[in-house]
């Protein structure tokens, strides 16, 4: 008898497993992600249920801290679209073989800075005298992007660099200290400090016209691609009426401000800085064959890997939706 | 060799899982065995009684590889190697079908086109309750009325079957027919099905940085990748078929026009501005849910009961086209299957984060092929080797560069034909920089010694420094008293929280970073080097000072004794905190080392150089304390039994 009761509870066991076929239902909302202090004129639809109107259906904002977290919610069935996820989570998660696309371009920006410490005389005219010198960089980073292309650009060997990795607020201060000669480094505090002790190796014109820039994505999971193409091409088109129909009054930089929990001095100073391309723009420019998108995502992915393969990320990078 | 290796690591894999399984039994029955001889002879916490049980240790270790074999999804490659390229090509099916399967309710409980008009009648119904009396005209009011109750009837018309136009129903026909093809050709079999030259010639399942290759490898999933292709084309037709009837043709138009000639009366007419506003806002929202109405993507419930059907007679073929797949599946591969991305096919799960044992081996060995130029060691610096280090490079840093600035006269300066005369005090100069030739020693090099070497040197100096002073606090009020505070102070902040400090005091270089790790070993040696001192009897003290002994003699011969024991166990604590904090300390400017190459893969989640890393240190701790242990045997056997 125990023996059978046995058996029959394996049995059960194995038949439980066995049917645990994943089945999920389109949901009658959508689950959109984004980051909380970070200024975007998408967030006045947001409020205002702009997109809810333009869907047809809820849609429910969650808030994230990191890129890599939204992967992962997407990964996990949570999350269907990301609004503004960095280029460097959303290029990781390809390299990892996550099922998602990216869709559209959220905001473009400047580069991260590169610092060289004042007195040592170093500009963009002799940065090949950047040569044999320490620079700190936090390694896998966007930072670390923006330096390996102002390097190329400025016809630096940086095999002949040492190179220090280095969080952002550490490579700060080993500058202000002089142990190292340059600091690549993200983010208001700790850009703040590096700048009282050095100056950027290219300003912002320079930037521009080397065409060095980063901009976050909408990534979306395959899935939701190919099982609402329709609800996609909606949250496109209100992301570029929201980008459109904003005009920069005060009431406007009150909401985002609100919406982003920020005051609105910061608001104005982060949103100074975004360009949202529209449309037109992002089919043009950057979803073009060979465009931005995919030749910032091949040159970022060999950052990460030596392994990488460009034309594999290219695959995941869809500007159908926007048409 | 180790290409032959790696290729292999799935069959290398089964022979080892096989030993393990007959290793974690046998220890087992040898275990029991050893016990019911020695059971009755044995009292309870004699330390006599932990000795010996090798047979133990293996069991753990077995235990813990099976797990880790198993959860890995090391078990199902190692017996099943093509399990998961099956099963990529399953999933590869599963993507080609789901916008049907989203349309319907097999997908989605219900048919979307069911979910379109609920979602819209109700909208209408709100515009209808929430139309602005202020701001039109009663004649608008009627009008915009009339204007939603046209819309409505789209969804009417559309809903009603026999409004459906001949096209459609030939074409959904043909739909429903082409996915019975479907069916038929999964049931019929991969019977002379034969996978490519080109997918044959795939590298392995996680021999690459691709980790399950996507062309499929065996006729079961040539079958299912040929099924799935097709089902691609016919779930893109699916997805172009609108529902255009004449009947709601002439409507679009009409409604159509009636919005635009609503939107020019606004314009045309002078309103305040919130008025305009409102106006503008509700005539929006009215074409809003037109224009998702006016693209025929409603369907009536009953023209798509055959296509649902087709679809869920596919998937009962797929599952029965799976077979064995189903069992392996839940059973060797736990966790969410296998996901198909554009790129690749991926584990999901456990696997996902935890890399297969044998990948982790071979991850470590590709880091340790000392030839860099092959794609060996870690950002251009070998794992662990050797290289000639100058005898000149220690000297430049023993010697500091000031005794030839102290050196009487001038440095050399160029003469008037040019030429540099060096003099001694230029020879000094070069002598402290390191820039003479002394000859070479060979020198380890690498990640894993530069690690080592930054534990070791602050292990040393924690002992030199923190042994003596540990000793005298146990012995004299003094010292006591005056340095309690100080460690007592220092010893609870996290080592992390110096970070800032140090760096700024001891820059980038390793003494920072040996620094911070001293001040962990330092504190532990302290304590329990006083701890000794203070333990000792005091009758053998008495002993020791009655027969003449000094006070030096007392402490070199009485108290240092005594307090082995304890400061032996400090050091093997201080071993392993100090590997514990070494992540921590190559966080503050990372060059090289084992830390250095875990903060770089988290960065990336590289889960498979994070495992290496892992096992790395911990092996390395391993090996320090064995060695540690081994000091204990030979140092203080007499250790319990006093």
């Amino acid at each position: 008898m125990k023996l059978t009761l046995k058996s029959s509870v394996v049995a059960a066991g194995v038949a439980a497993a066995l049917s645990t076929a994943p089945m999920t239902y389109a949901a009658d909302q959508v689950n959109a992600a984004f980051f909380l202090e970070w200024a975007t004129p998408n967030m006045i639809a947001k409020v205002d249920k702009a997109y809810d109107k333009a869907m047809g259906v809820d849609v429910n904002w969650v808030d994230f801290t990191t890129g890599t977290a939204m992967t992962e919610a997407m990964l996990a069935g949570d999350i269907d679209i990301s609004y503004s996820q960095g280029l460097a989570p959303f290029v990781t998660a390809i390299q990892q073989g996550a099922p998602l696309k990216m869709v559209g371009i959220a905001v473009v920006y400047e580069a991260n800075d590169c610092f060289v410490k004042n007195g040592l005389g170093i500009d963009s005219s002799n940065a090949s005298e950047l040569e044999g010198k320490t620079a700190a960089v936090p390694l896998n980073t966007m930072a670390d992007f923006a330096f390996r292309k102002y390097m190329a650009h400025l016809n630096v060997d940086i095999s002949t660099m040492q190179i220090v990795d280095q969080a952002p607020p550490d490579g700060a201060k080993s500058l202000a200290d002089g142990a190292v000669d340059m600091a690549c480094v993200f983010g208001g505090v700790a850009s703040k400090a590096a700048r009282e002790v050095g100056t950027a190796i290219m300003n912002k014109q320079q930037k521009v016209d080397a065409g060095i820039g980063s901009f976050d994505v909408i990534s979306v999971t395959e899935k939701f691609a190919t099982e609402e193409p329709e609800l996609l091409k909606a949250f496109l088109e209100a992301t570029e009426e929201a980008n459109n129909s904003f005009k920069g009054t005060d009431a406007e930089f009150e909401k985002i401000a609100t919406a982003s929990g920020m005051d609105v001095e910061t608001t104005k100073t982060q949103m100074a800085d975004f360009i949202m391309p529209s449309a037109k723009e992002q089919m043009e420019q950057y979803f073009s064959e060979g465009g931005i998108a995919e030749a910032a995502a091949a040159s970022l992915g060999l950052v990460f890997s030596d392994a990488s393969d460009g034309a594999a990320i290219a695959t995941t990078i869809d500007g159908s939706f926007l048409e | 060799m180790f290409e032959w290796l790696s290729d292999n690591r799935a069959l290398i894999a089964a022979v080892i899982i096989f030993a393990l399984v007959v290793s974690f039994i046998a220890s087992i029955i040898l275990g029991r065995k050893q016990n019911a001889l020695t059971e009755n002879d044995e009292v309870f916490g004699d330390p006599e009684r932990t000795k010996g049980g090798w047979h133990w240790a293996v069991c753990g270790v077995s235990a813990l590889l099976l797990v880790w074999f198993y959860f890995s999804w090391g078990v199902g490659r190692a017996y099943y190697p093509l399990a998961a390229n099956e099963l990529c090509q399953v999933a590869k099916l599963e993507e080609a079908t789901s916008p049907i399967r989203a349309a319907l309710p097999i997908g989605s409980r219900y048919y979307k086109s069911t979910l379109l008009v609920s979602r819209n009648a109700d909208q209408l119904e709100d515009l209808r309750l929430t139309l602005p009396t202020d701001v039109f005209s009663s004649a608008e009011q009627e009008e915009l009325r009339s204007l939603i109750d046209q819309i409505s009837l789209l969804i009417v018309n559309s809903s009603n079957p026999q409004n459906l136009d001949p096209d459609s129903i030939a074409r959904l026909a043909a739909l429903s027919a082409d996915l019975d093809a479907l069916t038929a050709t999964l049931q019929a079999g991969p019977d002379g099905l034969q996978p490519t030259e080109e997918a044959l010639a795939q590298p392995k399942w996680g021999t690459t940085h691709v980790e399950i290759p996507v062309l499929p490898m065996t006729p079961k999933g040539v079958l299912f990748d040929k099924v799935a292709l097709e089902a691609q084309e016919v779930a893109g037709r699916f997805n172009k078929i609108r529902n255009h009837l004449p009947a709601n043709d002439a409507l679009i138009a009409d409604i159509k026009s009636r919005i635009e000639a609503f939107k020019a009366a606004s314009e045309a007419g002078t309103f305040d501005e919130s008025t305009a506003e409102d106006r503008d806002a509700y005539v929006k929202a009215v074409e809003r849910i037109f224009k998702r109405l006016d693209d025929g993507l409603i369907f009536p419930a009953a023209s798509l009961e055959n296509v649902n059907t087709a679809i869920a007679n596919l998937e009962d073929a797929k599952n029965d086209a799976r077979g064995g797949l189903n069992i392996v599946d839940a059973l060797f591969l736990p966790g969410d299957g296998v996901v198909k991305s554009r790129t690749q096919c991926t584990e999901q799960g456990s696997a996902r984060w935890l890399p297969k044992p044998t990948d982790v081996v071979a991850t470590f060995m590709k880091l340790a092929n000392p030839d860099l130029e092959n794609g060996g060691g870690y950002r251009g610096v070998t794992l662990l080797w050797w290289k000639w280090l100058p005898i000149a490079d220690v000297v430049g840093f023993l010697v500091p560069d000031w005794i030839a600035d102290i050196w009487p006269g001038e440095y050399a300066s160029h003469g008037p034909d040019g030429t540099i005369e060096p003099n001694f005090k230029d020879d000094l100069l070069a002598f402290a920089q390191g820039e003479v030739s002394l000859g070479y020693i060979p020198m380890f090099d690498g990640h894993i010694w530069d690690s080592m070497f930054r534990v070791l040197m602050a292990l040393a100096l924690g002992i030199l420094l923190g042994v003596p002073l540990g000793l005298l606090m146990g012995v004299s009020k003094f010292f006591k008293s005056f340095f309690d505070p100080m460690i007592e102070l220092y010893r609870p902040v996290p080592p992390l929280a110096w970070a800032p400090l140090i760096l700024t005091i001891f820059g980038i270089q390793d003494d920072g970073k040996i620094f911070l790790l001293f001040m962990v070993a330092f504190a532990i040696m302290v304590i329990s080097a006083r701890t000794g001192a203070v333990g000792t009897q005091l009758s053998k003290i008495r002993a020791a000072h009655s027969l003449g002994s000094t006070d030096a003699q007392i402490l070199r011969n009485v108290i240092l004794p005594n307090a082995l024991p304890e400061i032996l166990t400090g050091i093997r604590i201080a071993v392993g905190v100090c590997w514990g904090t070494l992540v921590a300390a190559e966080m503050l400017a990372g060059t090289t080392g084992v830390g250095f190459i875990e903060n770089i893969a988290r960065t990336v989640s590289d889960y498979e150089l994070i495992w290496v890393t892992i096992l790395i240190m911990g092996l390395l701790g391993l090996i320090l304390d064995l060695i540690m242990r081994w000091v204990i045997d030979k140092t203080i056997p007499w250790r319990g039994k006093g």
